[in-house]
Protein backbone atom coordinates (compact mmCIF):
# COMPACT_ATOMS: atom_id res chain seq x y z
CA UNK A 1 0.00 0.00 0.00
CA UNK A 2 3.03 1.99 0.60
CA UNK A 3 4.14 1.94 -2.49
CA UNK A 4 0.95 3.77 -4.13
CA UNK A 5 -0.56 5.45 -1.76
CA UNK A 6 2.70 7.26 0.32
CA UNK A 7 1.69 11.70 0.58
CA UNK A 8 3.02 13.23 -2.21
CA UNK A 9 6.40 14.74 -0.79
CA UNK A 10 6.81 18.30 -0.84
CA UNK A 11 9.88 20.36 -1.97
CA UNK A 12 9.62 22.97 0.65
CA UNK A 13 9.24 20.18 3.48
CA UNK A 14 12.58 18.28 2.15
CA UNK A 15 14.33 21.78 2.03
CA UNK A 16 13.45 22.53 5.69
CA UNK A 17 13.95 19.49 6.79
CA UNK A 18 18.08 18.57 5.00
CA UNK A 19 19.24 22.24 4.02
CA UNK A 20 20.29 23.00 7.51
CA UNK A 21 22.65 20.30 7.23
CA UNK A 22 24.14 21.25 3.78
CA UNK A 23 27.27 22.79 5.39
CA UNK A 24 27.69 19.45 7.26
CA UNK A 25 27.89 17.91 4.47
CA UNK A 26 29.72 20.30 2.11
CA UNK A 27 32.44 19.92 4.69
CA UNK A 28 32.66 16.46 5.56
CA UNK A 29 32.40 15.76 1.67
CA UNK A 30 35.00 18.51 1.24
CA UNK A 31 37.29 16.66 3.56
CA UNK A 32 36.51 13.09 2.06
CA UNK A 33 36.76 13.91 -1.62
CA UNK A 34 40.20 14.75 -3.62
CA UNK A 35 38.62 18.48 -4.35
CA UNK A 36 35.77 20.93 -4.07
CA UNK A 37 34.73 19.86 -7.48
CA UNK A 38 34.40 16.13 -6.48
CA UNK A 39 32.99 17.09 -2.82
CA UNK A 40 30.39 19.86 -4.98
CA UNK A 41 29.36 16.32 -6.93
CA UNK A 42 29.49 14.18 -3.91
CA UNK A 43 27.15 16.69 -1.94
CA UNK A 44 24.68 17.14 -4.48
CA UNK A 45 24.32 13.68 -5.31
CA UNK A 46 23.18 13.32 -1.70
CA UNK A 47 20.69 15.56 -1.95
CA UNK A 48 19.00 14.15 -4.87
CA UNK A 49 19.35 11.03 -3.91
CA UNK A 50 17.84 12.16 -0.37
CA UNK A 51 15.12 13.85 -1.90
CA UNK A 52 14.26 10.63 -4.37
CA UNK A 53 13.34 8.83 -1.20
CA UNK A 54 12.27 11.12 0.71
CA UNK A 55 9.00 10.02 1.09
CA UNK A 56 10.65 6.92 3.06
CA UNK A 57 11.93 9.58 4.97
CA UNK A 58 10.05 9.41 8.78
CA UNK A 59 9.33 13.06 9.82
CA UNK A 60 10.68 13.46 13.40
CA UNK A 61 13.60 11.21 12.69
CA UNK A 62 17.52 12.26 12.19
CA UNK A 63 17.11 13.65 9.31
CA UNK A 64 21.03 14.71 9.73
CA UNK A 65 22.07 11.00 10.62
CA UNK A 66 20.07 10.21 7.43
CA UNK A 67 21.99 12.81 4.95
CA UNK A 68 25.09 10.95 6.63
CA UNK A 69 24.33 7.53 5.39
CA UNK A 70 23.39 8.84 2.15
CA UNK A 71 26.80 10.63 2.04
CA UNK A 72 28.29 7.35 2.63
CA UNK A 73 26.80 5.16 0.38
CA UNK A 74 27.46 7.62 -2.70
CA UNK A 75 30.78 8.04 -1.13
CA UNK A 76 31.74 4.10 -2.14
CA UNK A 77 30.60 5.41 -6.10
CA UNK A 78 32.76 7.99 -5.78
CA UNK A 79 35.74 5.80 -4.55
CA UNK A 80 35.72 3.99 -7.65
CA UNK A 81 37.31 7.61 -8.98
CA UNK A 82 39.51 8.25 -6.53
CA UNK A 83 42.59 5.75 -7.79
CA UNK A 84 44.62 6.71 -4.58
CA UNK A 85 42.16 5.25 -1.88
CA UNK A 86 44.21 2.62 0.19
CA UNK A 87 43.38 -0.82 1.23
CA UNK A 88 41.52 -0.88 4.11
CA UNK A 89 42.24 -4.73 4.24
CA UNK A 90 45.97 -4.36 4.92
CA UNK A 91 45.68 -1.84 8.24
CA UNK A 92 43.30 -4.10 9.71
CA UNK A 93 45.34 -6.69 10.19
CA UNK A 94 46.32 -6.97 13.57
CA UNK A 95 49.62 -7.38 12.94
CA UNK A 96 50.25 -3.65 11.22
CA UNK A 97 48.71 -2.44 14.90
CA UNK A 98 52.38 -2.91 16.62
CA UNK A 99 53.73 -0.34 14.22
CA UNK A 100 50.93 2.13 15.56
CA UNK A 101 51.15 2.09 18.84
CA UNK A 102 54.36 4.05 19.66
CA UNK A 103 52.54 7.55 20.13
CA UNK A 104 53.97 10.05 17.17
CA UNK A 105 55.01 13.23 18.51
CA UNK A 106 52.57 15.88 17.29
CA UNK A 107 53.67 19.15 15.66
CA UNK A 108 53.57 22.34 18.06
CA UNK A 109 52.29 24.45 15.03
CA UNK A 110 49.24 22.70 13.18
CA UNK A 111 48.73 24.23 9.47
CA UNK A 112 45.88 23.57 8.27
CA UNK A 113 47.18 23.00 4.45
CA UNK A 114 49.13 20.41 6.89
CA UNK A 115 45.62 18.91 7.87
CA UNK A 116 44.50 18.69 4.36
CA UNK A 117 47.52 17.55 3.49
CA UNK A 118 48.00 14.37 6.03
CA UNK A 119 44.06 13.60 5.69
CA UNK A 120 44.28 13.27 2.27
CA UNK A 121 46.92 10.39 3.10
CA UNK A 122 44.68 8.65 5.52
CA UNK A 123 43.25 5.75 3.67
CA UNK A 124 39.01 6.66 3.10
CA UNK A 125 37.48 4.35 5.44
CA UNK A 126 39.39 5.44 8.74
CA UNK A 127 38.83 9.14 7.52
CA UNK A 128 35.71 8.75 7.27
CA UNK A 129 34.88 7.48 10.67
CA UNK A 130 37.35 10.49 12.29
CA UNK A 131 35.35 12.55 10.35
CA UNK A 132 32.26 11.39 11.47
CA UNK A 133 33.31 10.80 15.06
CA UNK A 134 35.95 14.18 15.87
CA UNK A 135 34.22 16.84 13.34
CA UNK A 136 30.50 16.11 12.93
CA UNK A 137 30.67 14.14 16.61
CA UNK A 138 28.22 11.64 15.75
CA UNK A 139 28.48 8.78 18.59
CA UNK A 140 29.74 5.81 17.81
CA UNK A 141 26.14 3.94 17.58
CA UNK A 142 25.34 6.44 15.15
CA UNK A 143 28.34 5.79 13.09
CA UNK A 144 27.95 2.11 13.20
CA UNK A 145 24.09 2.23 11.71
CA UNK A 146 25.30 5.17 8.83
CA UNK A 147 28.91 2.48 7.72
CA UNK A 148 26.35 -0.08 8.79
CA UNK A 149 29.40 -1.71 10.44
CA UNK A 150 29.55 -3.32 13.63
CA UNK A 151 30.12 -1.29 17.10
CA UNK A 152 33.93 -2.77 17.67
CA UNK A 153 34.53 -1.79 13.54
CA UNK A 154 34.25 1.64 14.38
CA UNK A 155 36.08 1.67 17.69
CA UNK A 156 39.08 0.44 15.69
CA UNK A 157 38.95 2.02 12.77
CA UNK A 158 38.73 5.20 14.51
CA UNK A 159 41.75 4.42 16.83
CA UNK A 160 43.73 3.30 13.96
CA UNK A 161 42.77 6.18 11.78
CA UNK A 162 43.64 9.14 14.30
CA UNK A 163 46.88 7.55 14.64
CA UNK A 164 47.25 7.63 10.98
CA UNK A 165 46.29 11.03 10.51
CA UNK A 166 48.90 11.60 13.44
CA UNK A 167 51.63 9.98 11.52
CA UNK A 168 51.25 11.72 8.49
CA UNK A 169 50.89 14.90 10.08
CA UNK A 170 54.11 14.17 11.79
CA UNK A 171 55.66 13.24 8.52
CA UNK A 172 54.43 16.42 6.93
CA UNK A 173 55.31 18.69 9.59
CA UNK A 174 58.84 17.47 9.02
CA UNK A 175 59.27 18.08 5.28
CA UNK A 176 58.28 21.80 6.32
CA UNK A 177 60.63 21.72 9.23
CA UNK A 178 58.51 21.91 11.74
CA UNK A 179 59.47 20.30 15.00
CA UNK A 180 56.93 17.79 16.54
CA UNK A 181 56.43 18.34 20.54
CA UNK A 182 59.24 16.66 22.91
CA UNK A 183 57.74 13.39 24.10
CA UNK A 184 57.34 13.15 28.06
CA UNK A 185 60.70 11.39 29.57
CA UNK A 186 59.57 7.64 30.13
CA UNK A 187 60.56 6.36 33.71
CA UNK A 188 64.23 6.52 34.29
CA UNK A 189 64.96 9.14 31.94
CA UNK A 190 66.16 12.37 32.56
CA UNK A 191 64.54 15.79 30.84
CA UNK B 1 66.36 17.30 36.20
CA UNK B 2 62.58 16.32 36.00
CA UNK B 3 61.98 12.93 36.73
CA UNK B 4 58.79 11.66 36.41
CA UNK B 5 57.38 8.24 36.65
CA UNK B 6 55.99 6.26 34.42
CA UNK B 7 53.65 3.31 34.82
CA UNK B 8 53.50 1.37 31.68
CA UNK B 9 50.86 -1.00 32.76
CA UNK B 10 48.31 1.62 34.16
CA UNK B 11 49.66 4.18 31.26
CA UNK B 12 48.84 1.46 28.69
CA UNK B 13 45.43 0.57 30.07
CA UNK B 14 44.73 4.38 30.42
CA UNK B 15 45.50 5.29 26.38
CA UNK B 16 43.95 2.17 25.37
CA UNK B 17 40.33 4.45 26.77
CA UNK B 18 41.96 7.75 25.60
CA UNK B 19 39.79 6.95 21.89
CA UNK B 20 36.80 6.44 23.68
CA UNK B 21 37.62 9.35 26.48
CA UNK B 22 37.91 11.67 23.67
CA UNK B 23 34.68 10.56 21.84
CA UNK B 24 32.99 10.77 25.20
CA UNK B 25 32.19 7.10 25.36
CA UNK B 26 33.27 6.01 28.33
CA UNK B 27 31.47 4.92 31.12
CA UNK B 28 31.05 7.13 34.22
CA UNK B 29 33.28 4.88 36.18
CA UNK B 30 35.95 4.49 33.38
CA UNK B 31 36.14 8.07 32.80
CA UNK B 32 36.75 8.57 36.66
CA UNK B 33 39.67 6.49 36.71
CA UNK B 34 40.90 8.28 33.19
CA UNK B 35 40.60 11.32 34.90
CA UNK B 36 42.42 10.19 38.41
CA UNK B 37 45.22 8.78 36.33
CA UNK B 38 45.78 11.95 33.80
CA UNK B 39 45.94 14.06 37.57
CA UNK B 40 48.66 12.10 38.32
CA UNK B 41 50.75 11.41 35.11
CA UNK B 42 51.97 13.93 33.12
CA UNK B 43 52.93 11.29 30.14
CA UNK B 44 49.78 10.45 29.62
CA UNK B 45 47.95 14.27 30.03
CA UNK B 46 50.43 15.20 27.41
CA UNK B 47 48.95 12.58 25.20
CA UNK B 48 45.60 13.35 25.59
CA UNK B 49 46.97 16.95 24.88
CA UNK B 50 48.37 15.76 21.82
CA UNK B 51 45.36 13.51 20.70
CA UNK B 52 43.00 16.71 21.57
CA UNK B 53 45.25 19.22 19.63
CA UNK B 54 44.55 16.72 16.42
CA UNK B 55 41.06 16.87 17.05
CA UNK B 56 40.99 20.51 17.77
CA UNK B 57 42.98 21.11 13.88
CA UNK B 58 40.95 19.00 12.40
CA UNK B 59 37.86 21.05 13.64
CA UNK B 60 39.55 23.92 12.43
CA UNK B 61 39.80 22.86 9.18
CA UNK B 62 36.46 21.69 8.64
CA UNK B 63 35.24 24.69 9.55
CA UNK B 64 37.28 26.64 7.55
CA UNK B 65 35.65 25.06 4.26
CA UNK B 66 32.81 27.47 3.76
CA UNK B 67 30.26 25.91 1.69
CA UNK B 68 29.61 27.61 -1.79
CA UNK B 69 26.15 29.22 -1.81
CA UNK B 70 26.07 28.53 -5.39
CA UNK B 71 26.40 24.86 -4.71
CA UNK B 72 22.99 25.47 -2.35
CA UNK B 73 21.32 27.20 -5.01
CA UNK B 74 22.04 24.64 -7.37
CA UNK B 75 21.06 22.42 -5.34
CA UNK B 76 17.78 23.80 -4.34
CA UNK B 77 16.73 24.46 -8.24
CA UNK B 78 17.42 21.56 -9.21
CA UNK B 79 15.26 19.94 -6.36
CA UNK B 80 12.57 21.85 -7.71
CA UNK B 81 12.69 21.14 -11.09
CA UNK B 82 12.35 17.19 -9.69
CA UNK B 83 9.27 18.05 -7.80
CA UNK B 84 6.79 14.80 -8.30
CA UNK B 85 4.02 15.39 -10.43
CA UNK B 86 0.49 13.73 -8.95
CA UNK B 87 2.42 10.62 -9.08
CA UNK B 88 4.34 11.28 -6.33
CA UNK B 89 7.41 11.04 -7.51
CA UNK B 90 7.57 7.03 -7.47
CA UNK B 91 8.77 5.59 -10.86
CA UNK B 92 7.40 2.02 -9.95
CA UNK B 93 4.05 4.59 -9.52
CA UNK B 94 4.45 5.95 -12.84
CA UNK B 95 5.44 3.15 -14.45
CA UNK B 96 2.28 1.26 -13.00
CA UNK B 97 0.03 3.46 -13.99
CA UNK B 98 1.47 3.82 -17.69
CA UNK B 99 1.12 0.09 -17.73
CA UNK B 100 -2.50 0.76 -16.72
CA UNK B 101 -3.21 3.18 -19.07
CA UNK B 102 -2.31 1.00 -21.56
CA UNK B 103 -4.26 -2.06 -20.66
CA UNK B 104 -6.99 0.24 -20.45
CA UNK B 105 -6.57 1.59 -23.90
CA UNK B 106 -6.21 -1.88 -24.73
CA UNK B 107 -9.21 -2.89 -23.40
CA UNK B 108 -11.01 -0.48 -24.44
CA UNK B 109 -10.33 -0.67 -27.82
CA UNK B 110 -11.41 -4.84 -27.68
CA UNK B 111 -14.70 -3.54 -25.63
CA UNK B 112 -15.71 -0.68 -28.27
CA UNK B 113 -14.49 -3.45 -30.87
CA UNK B 114 -16.91 -5.78 -29.61
CA UNK B 115 -19.64 -3.51 -28.75
CA UNK B 116 -19.41 -2.42 -32.56
CA UNK B 117 -19.82 -5.43 -33.77
CA UNK B 118 -22.95 -6.46 -30.84
CA UNK B 119 -24.32 -3.47 -32.75
CA UNK B 120 -23.77 -4.28 -36.36
CA UNK B 121 -24.58 -7.92 -35.67
CA UNK B 122 -27.95 -6.63 -33.89
CA UNK B 123 -28.89 -4.27 -37.14
CA UNK B 124 -28.44 -7.63 -39.58
CA UNK B 125 -30.83 -9.77 -37.53
CA UNK B 126 -33.33 -6.74 -36.96
CA UNK B 127 -32.49 -5.95 -40.69
CA UNK B 128 -32.77 -10.12 -41.37
CA UNK B 129 -36.74 -10.13 -39.44
CA UNK B 130 -37.84 -7.28 -40.81
CA UNK B 131 -38.77 -9.26 -44.04
CA UNK B 132 -41.00 -11.65 -41.80
CA UNK B 133 -42.33 -8.76 -40.17
CA UNK B 134 -42.76 -7.07 -43.44
CA UNK B 135 -44.43 -10.03 -44.72
CA UNK B 136 -46.87 -10.31 -41.91
CA UNK B 137 -48.02 -6.91 -41.95
CA UNK B 138 -49.26 -6.28 -45.37
CA UNK B 139 -50.66 -9.94 -46.43
CA UNK B 140 -52.06 -10.53 -43.02
CA UNK B 141 -53.14 -6.98 -41.05
CA UNK B 142 -52.62 -4.72 -43.74
CA UNK B 143 -53.87 -7.07 -46.60
CA UNK B 144 -55.80 -9.14 -44.63
CA UNK B 145 -55.69 -12.06 -46.51
CA UNK B 146 -57.12 -14.52 -44.15
CA UNK B 147 -60.77 -15.38 -43.68
CA UNK B 148 -63.37 -15.10 -40.72
CA UNK B 149 -63.81 -18.65 -40.74
CA UNK B 150 -60.51 -20.94 -41.06
CA UNK B 151 -60.59 -22.44 -44.51
CA UNK B 152 -60.40 -26.28 -44.38
CA UNK B 153 -57.30 -27.72 -43.80
CA UNK B 154 -57.62 -29.98 -47.25
CA UNK B 155 -58.25 -26.23 -48.66
CA UNK B 156 -55.13 -24.63 -47.33
CA UNK B 157 -52.62 -27.73 -48.33
CA UNK B 158 -54.13 -27.21 -51.84
CA UNK B 159 -52.75 -24.01 -51.60
CA UNK B 160 -49.66 -24.73 -50.34
CA UNK B 161 -49.18 -27.34 -52.80
CA UNK B 162 -47.94 -30.95 -52.07
CA UNK B 163 -44.11 -29.68 -51.26
CA UNK B 164 -45.65 -27.52 -48.38
CA UNK B 165 -48.63 -29.11 -47.94
CA UNK B 166 -46.97 -31.40 -45.20
CA UNK B 167 -45.78 -28.90 -43.34
CA UNK B 168 -49.61 -27.73 -42.52
CA UNK B 169 -49.87 -30.59 -39.76
CA UNK B 170 -46.57 -29.18 -38.26
CA UNK B 171 -47.61 -25.69 -37.68
CA UNK B 172 -51.24 -27.06 -36.80
CA UNK B 173 -49.40 -29.46 -34.14
CA UNK B 174 -47.05 -27.15 -32.60
CA UNK B 175 -49.30 -24.03 -32.33
CA UNK B 176 -51.74 -25.74 -29.65
CA UNK B 177 -54.72 -22.73 -28.95
CA UNK B 178 -53.64 -21.67 -32.78
CA UNK B 179 -56.53 -21.55 -35.31
CA UNK B 180 -54.80 -21.90 -38.87
CA UNK B 181 -57.24 -19.59 -41.26
CA UNK B 182 -55.31 -19.26 -44.07
CA UNK B 183 -52.07 -20.77 -45.82
CA UNK B 184 -50.68 -19.97 -49.11
CA UNK B 185 -47.81 -18.95 -51.02
CA UNK B 186 -47.46 -15.14 -52.04
CA UNK B 187 -45.04 -13.22 -53.94
CA UNK B 188 -43.63 -9.81 -52.87
CA UNK B 189 -44.81 -6.95 -55.64
CA UNK B 190 -41.78 -5.90 -57.23
CA UNK B 191 -39.44 -8.47 -55.90
CA UNK B 192 -38.66 -12.26 -56.92
CA UNK B 193 -39.32 -13.48 -53.82
CA UNK B 194 -41.44 -15.67 -52.29
CA UNK B 195 -42.62 -16.97 -49.53
CA UNK B 196 -44.87 -19.85 -47.71
CA UNK B 197 -47.31 -18.00 -45.39
CA UNK B 198 -49.31 -19.28 -42.36
CA UNK B 199 -51.95 -17.16 -40.78
CA UNK B 200 -53.32 -18.18 -37.61
CA UNK B 201 -55.59 -17.04 -34.78
CA UNK B 202 -55.08 -17.61 -31.23
CA UNK B 203 -54.50 -15.33 -27.66
CA UNK B 204 -56.94 -12.76 -28.65
CA UNK B 205 -54.66 -12.04 -31.92
CA UNK B 206 -53.47 -12.73 -35.57
CA UNK B 207 -49.88 -14.78 -35.94
CA UNK B 208 -47.88 -15.24 -39.44
CA UNK B 209 -45.61 -18.18 -39.70
CA UNK B 210 -43.85 -17.18 -42.72
CA UNK B 211 -40.92 -19.06 -44.62
CA UNK B 212 -38.87 -17.80 -47.87
CA UNK B 213 -35.52 -18.71 -49.24
CA UNK B 214 -32.92 -16.89 -47.67
CA UNK B 215 -31.11 -15.90 -50.94
CA UNK B 216 -28.08 -14.65 -49.22
CA UNK B 217 -29.33 -13.82 -45.96
CA UNK B 218 -28.36 -15.01 -43.11
CA UNK B 219 -28.28 -14.29 -39.66
CA UNK B 220 -25.07 -13.49 -37.94
CA UNK B 221 -23.22 -15.92 -36.19
CA UNK B 222 -22.12 -15.33 -32.65
CA UNK B 223 -23.94 -16.29 -29.49
CA UNK B 224 -24.54 -12.57 -28.22
CA UNK B 225 -27.03 -12.38 -30.98
CA UNK B 226 -29.62 -15.20 -30.56
CA UNK B 227 -32.07 -16.01 -28.62
CA UNK B 228 -31.18 -19.00 -27.53
CA UNK B 229 -30.25 -22.58 -29.03
CA UNK B 230 -33.09 -25.53 -29.52
CA UNK B 231 -30.96 -28.55 -30.86
CA UNK B 232 -29.82 -27.55 -34.05
CA UNK B 233 -31.67 -24.26 -34.06
CA UNK B 234 -30.95 -21.05 -33.39
CA UNK B 235 -33.52 -18.99 -32.62
CA UNK B 236 -33.20 -14.97 -32.97
CA UNK B 237 -35.67 -11.83 -31.93
CA UNK B 238 -36.48 -8.30 -32.74
CA UNK B 239 -39.21 -6.02 -31.83
CA UNK B 240 -39.68 -3.91 -35.25
CA UNK B 241 -42.82 -1.74 -35.91
CA UNK B 242 -44.65 -2.68 -33.17
CA UNK B 243 -44.68 -6.34 -33.88
CA UNK B 244 -42.61 -9.05 -32.02
CA UNK B 245 -40.89 -11.55 -34.52
CA UNK B 246 -38.38 -14.88 -33.86
CA UNK B 247 -36.85 -16.02 -36.71
CA UNK B 248 -34.44 -19.12 -37.25
CA UNK B 249 -32.62 -20.58 -40.31
CA UNK B 250 -32.42 -23.82 -42.39
CA UNK B 251 -29.83 -24.51 -44.99
CA UNK B 252 -31.89 -22.41 -47.50
CA UNK B 253 -34.69 -20.96 -45.88
CA UNK B 254 -35.39 -18.35 -43.25
CA UNK B 255 -38.41 -18.93 -40.70
CA UNK B 256 -40.10 -16.10 -38.89
CA UNK B 257 -43.19 -16.22 -36.49
CA UNK B 258 -44.44 -12.76 -36.08
CA UNK B 259 -47.26 -11.38 -33.89
CA UNK B 260 -47.88 -8.27 -31.73
CA UNK B 261 -47.70 -11.06 -28.52
CA UNK B 262 -45.12 -10.96 -25.90
CA UNK B 263 -40.83 -11.48 -26.95
CA UNK B 264 -41.17 -14.34 -24.76
CA UNK B 265 -44.22 -15.91 -25.80
CA UNK B 266 -42.72 -15.82 -29.42
CA UNK B 267 -39.20 -17.11 -28.56
CA UNK B 268 -41.39 -19.65 -27.07
CA UNK B 269 -43.73 -20.26 -29.78
CA UNK B 270 -40.40 -20.40 -32.64
CA UNK B 271 -38.31 -22.53 -30.11
CA UNK B 272 -41.59 -25.49 -30.93
CA UNK B 273 -42.15 -24.71 -34.67
CA UNK B 274 -38.50 -24.25 -36.03
CA UNK B 275 -36.70 -27.57 -35.05
CA UNK B 276 -39.35 -29.75 -37.10
CA UNK B 277 -40.07 -27.02 -39.61
CA UNK B 278 -36.15 -26.86 -40.32
CA UNK B 279 -36.16 -30.81 -40.57
CA UNK B 280 -38.65 -30.70 -42.72
CA UNK B 281 -37.09 -27.71 -45.44
CA UNK B 282 -33.60 -29.49 -44.97
CA UNK B 283 -35.34 -32.53 -45.68
CA UNK B 284 -35.84 -31.32 -48.89
CA UNK B 285 -39.22 -31.78 -49.39
CA UNK B 286 -40.05 -28.57 -51.08
CA UNK B 287 -38.55 -27.26 -54.38
CA UNK B 288 -38.14 -23.93 -55.86
CA UNK B 289 -39.91 -25.37 -58.74
CA UNK B 290 -43.17 -25.74 -57.23
CA UNK B 291 -43.25 -22.47 -55.01
CA UNK B 292 -42.62 -20.23 -57.84
CA UNK B 293 -45.15 -22.12 -59.90
CA UNK B 294 -47.85 -21.71 -57.05
CA UNK B 295 -47.11 -18.13 -56.09
CA UNK B 296 -49.57 -15.35 -56.35
CA UNK B 297 -48.99 -11.15 -55.28
CA UNK B 298 -50.50 -10.90 -52.00
CA UNK B 299 -53.04 -7.82 -51.95
CA UNK B 300 -50.62 -5.07 -50.70
CA UNK B 301 -51.72 -1.72 -48.73
CA UNK B 302 -50.46 1.57 -50.41
CA UNK B 303 -47.02 2.15 -50.12
CA UNK B 304 -45.50 -1.54 -49.87
CA UNK B 305 -42.46 -2.07 -50.92
CA UNK B 306 -40.11 -4.76 -50.49
CA UNK B 307 -38.23 -5.16 -47.43
CA UNK B 308 -34.49 -3.95 -47.80
CA UNK B 309 -32.09 -6.21 -46.20
CA UNK B 310 -29.04 -5.21 -44.90
CA UNK B 311 -26.57 -7.41 -45.30
CA UNK B 312 -22.60 -5.94 -45.18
Amino acid sequence: MDLFFHPKPRVEDFEAAAMPHFPDLYRTARLLAQDSTEAEDLVQEVYLEAWKSFHRFQTGTNCRAWLFKILHHRLHHFRRRWAKAAKVEALENPEDQDSLIAETPVPQEIRDEDVLQALGRVPIEFREVVLLADVQEFSYKQIAETMQVPLGTVMSRLSRGRKLLRQELAGVAHSFGITPAKDPPRAGESA
Amino acid sequence: MNLLNFNSEQCGRIRRHLDAYLSNELLVETTSDVLRHLESCEACSRELEARTRVRDALRRVAVSQIPPEELRQSIQRQLRKRQPGFLGGSRRLTWAVALAGVIVVVLGGIATEQWIRVLRGRRIVASVLALGVSDHLQCAIKGHNYPNIANPPEQLRQKLGPQYAGLLQVVQQKLPGFEILEAHICSVQGSPRKYVHFIARGRGTILSVILTRSEGAQFPNGKAFRSGAFGSVNLYEAHLEGMNAAGFESKEYLGFVVSDLSQDTMVQIASELAPPLKAALDAGSVSEARVDQDAAPCARGAGASRPRVLIT
